[in-house]
């Protein structure tokens, strides 16, 4: 497990460093630089601000400073919100995301393994047609637009949460944002969980318990669960991918200040400390919980030995 | 509990036919009932008793015949169908019909200034019903039919060109990788492994947000590039695994036996064997790419005005929801109803072609 925890790292490492570096280069390749506008300004002055940023040094010589910065996990201070580190404002919007994205995830487990089991447990019945269909809208439905629709229904019409805007975790605010980001995982995870539990629910061990005797109660908590549910951990490794793309746009739908809709101002800024920031922040946090993902694999399922 | 039975190979059991009284599986993708899955011996036999339904002379069948015989029995996957061909469809020629009936091409501005407000649906500028916007007009007075019938035309068009170009990267990548094996093979994957951990979506918007085109066109090129290079993997993964179990099979010996090269092999011999999964997965490609898609224009990276897809329709109408609530639900519905159809169309197509994938 050590080695296979070393050999992971020694991969992780590595291709966290590469994000980084294609992020630098895709920024500096682009045409234009933060500073170019609408309006033209004087050569003198874009000499300056070349100066004051280093960017009249050899690129590899940014390029080191900027690696520098990141190993260091000190990314310096944004070129947009002025006086503000790049640390700071990391540290100001990864409650909101966190708050939001770990709710969401949360209610989409819950229910979505409730979903899931019902389906697979009543198969061929309405229950498993109703809940696969309703999964099949989640995947379907972009959650741009599921949002609005909520907002609309609950907001605009019924008056039950405010539209937008953050109000503190746990809040009403939070409500509508968190339902949005769940409806696709909640999909996801029914989908697999039926799939898993079919599959489990045929196995030998499990008719094994049904002979000696258990409650279908005991049979379907006790064995089958912990079986059906090993897809929908291996699942948490993209979950977290969605999770990010997911919390980028409810951010936005929602005016919260997390670090989604930083992410998509610093880049439309083009502000490179804070892109780089975030873009080394995200990779490290996935890149680290996917291999916490693997080892909690290997837990779950004694079978499996790296 | 009959589904807990084991199935033991051979015995035929006929749950491929609905129960009466419930409507058919929306689910196909998991009908883990089915012995056709489980045991081959059952497909031949499903096959005899249907000739001998019809009362044919039993032929031999082909994959393909076999396959188009068992989507057609799952309703759903016959829904995707026939929604995504109306969609298409609809797409394609609707706006020119309706530029001909009603004299509203997508970007037509009225030049009444009393017309330029946005109508609900069926009504005419009194508040009377009307035929002539049966989805409303916009801001500017323009059709919301036409537009969201021309957003198709870009939503589709850009699912199914970045679906191939991803297509086409995946599998020549994947059958290269499977056939050469060792350790080139070792390297090859490994990069796709590299390729897959990383947060893709936040390199695809820095890519986008910073070489963003000014021309609608550019955009667009860049749009296809940006989605199909990083859509390929799975495609990658899933050839090389096909090609894998292929290349000792016989015909490849024969193949190599009589001189044919390795390029010719790989692209004429083993590829083509591999299609049932590669369409599979391509047609569950293309509804996630047009949902990226429209992520990105939601984002503002996507696609640029004058085009429209329907996630920028969409994203236009996000900031009148309270007022005018038409111009963002309708383009909405129409991409979700068409992802829906999709995403139904890709499991029945899975199920009849490829019983053994049944992962996501």
């Amino acid at each position: 497990m050590i080695s296979f925890i070393i050999r992971r790292l020694i991969i992780t490492i590595p291709t966290i460093l590469v994000v980084i570096t294609l992020t630098w280069g895709l920024i500096r390749l682009a045409p234009g630089n933060f500073y170019t506008g609408e309006k033209k300004i004087p050569k003198a002055i874009e000499n300056n601000i070349r100066e004051k940023y280093g960017l009249n040094k050899p690129w590899y010589v940014q390029y080191g400073k900027m690696m520098g910065h990141v190993v260091l996990l000190d990314f310096g201070n944004s070129l947009k919100y002025e006086g503000q580190s790049v640390n700071q404002i990391i540290a100001r919007s990864l409650p909101v995301s966190a708050a939001i994205g770990i709710s969401a995830y949360l209610l989409a487990l819950i229910v979505g393994i409730l979903l899931g089991s019902i389906a697979a447990l009543k198969q061929n019945s309405k229950w498993d047609y109703a809940s696969m269909a309703l999964a099949m809208l989640g995947i379907s439905i972009p959650n741009f637009v599921l949002g609005p629709i909520l907002v609309l229904v609950f907001s605009l019409t019924l008056y039950w949460f405010p539209p937008a805007r953050w109000y503190g975790f746990p809040s009403r605010g939070a409500v509508l944002p968190i339902l949005t980001l769940s409806a696709l995982y909640m999909a996801y995870i029914a989908r697999l969980t039926r799939a898993g539990m079919l599959e489990v629910l045929r196995s030998d061990y499990i008719r094994t318990a049904r002979s000696k005797g258990l409650s279908e109660r005991q049979v379907v908590i006790r064995h089958a669960l912990r079986g059906g549910l090993m897809p929908v951990v291996s699942f948490t490794g993209p979950a977290l991918a969605f999770l990010l793309t997911g919390t980028v746009v409810v951010e936005r739908i929602f005016a919260l200040p997390g670090l989604g809709n930083y992410f998509i101002q610093a880049s439309l800024n083009r502000d490179e400390p804070l892109i780089i920031g975030i873009v080394a922040f995200i990779a490290i946090t996935l890149l680290l919980m996917n291999l916490l993902v693997d080892i909690a694999y290997g837990y779950l399922d004694p079978r499996i030995r790296y | 509990m009959k589904d807990d039975r084991p199935t033991i190979p051979g015995e035929v059991d006929r749950v491929d036919k609905p129960e009466p009284g419930l409507t058919p599986d929306p689910a196909p993708s998991y009908r883990e009932g089915d012995v056709i899955h489980t045991a081959p011996e059952f497909v031949i036999a499903d096959l005899d008793v249907l000739a001998a339904e019809r009362g044919d002379v039993v032929e031999g069948s082909s994959l393909w015949r076999d396959a188009w015989r068992r989507l057609l029995k799952n309703k759903l996957a016959v829904f995707g169908m026939i929604v995504v061909t109306l969609v298409a469809i609809a797409s394609i020629v609707g706006p020119a019909i309706i530029k001909r009936t009603t004299g509203y091409a997508p970007d037509t501005i009225p030049s009444d200034a009393k017309l330029i407000k946005s109508y609900p649906p069926f009504r005419a500028p009194d508040g009377s019903f009307s035929w002539l916007h049966p989805l409303g007009t916009d801001n500017q007075g323009r059709d919301m039919l036409a537009r969201v019938l021309q957003g198709g035309q870009i939503s589709l068009m850009v699912g199914i060109i970045a679906t191939i170009v991803s297509l086409l990267i995946g599998v020549a990548y994947g059958a290269v990788a499977g056939y050469l094996g060792g350790r080139i093979d070792n390297l090859m994957m490994r990069f796709v492994d590299i390729l897959y951990s990383l947060p893709y979506i936040i390199l695809v918007i820095v890519l986008l947000a910073m070489f963003r085109r000014n021309t609608p066109m550019g955009q667009l090129v860049l749009l296809f590039v940006a989605l199909g290079s990083v859509s390929w993997l799975t495609m990658a993964r899933i050839v090389r695994g096909q090609v894998l179990s292929l290349k000792n099979q016989e015909f490849v010996l024969a193949a190599r036996a009589t001189g044919v090269s390795t390029l010719r092999i790989i692209f004429r011999h083993i590829v083509p064997n591999t299609l049932g999964p590669v369409i599979v997965y391509a047609t569950l490609t293309i509804p996630t790419i047009m949902l990226t898609e429209a992520f990105l224009s939601f984002l503002g990276f996507g696609v640029q005005p004058p085009l429209a897809s329907w996630g920028t329709l969409a994203t236009d109408g996000i900031q009148n929801i309270g007022i005018f609530p038409w111009q963002m639900v309708f383009p909405g519905l129409t991409m979700a109803l068409t992802l829906f159809s999709l995403n139904f169309l890709g499991d029945g197509l899975r199920d009849a072609l490829d019983p053994q994938m049944r992962k996501l």
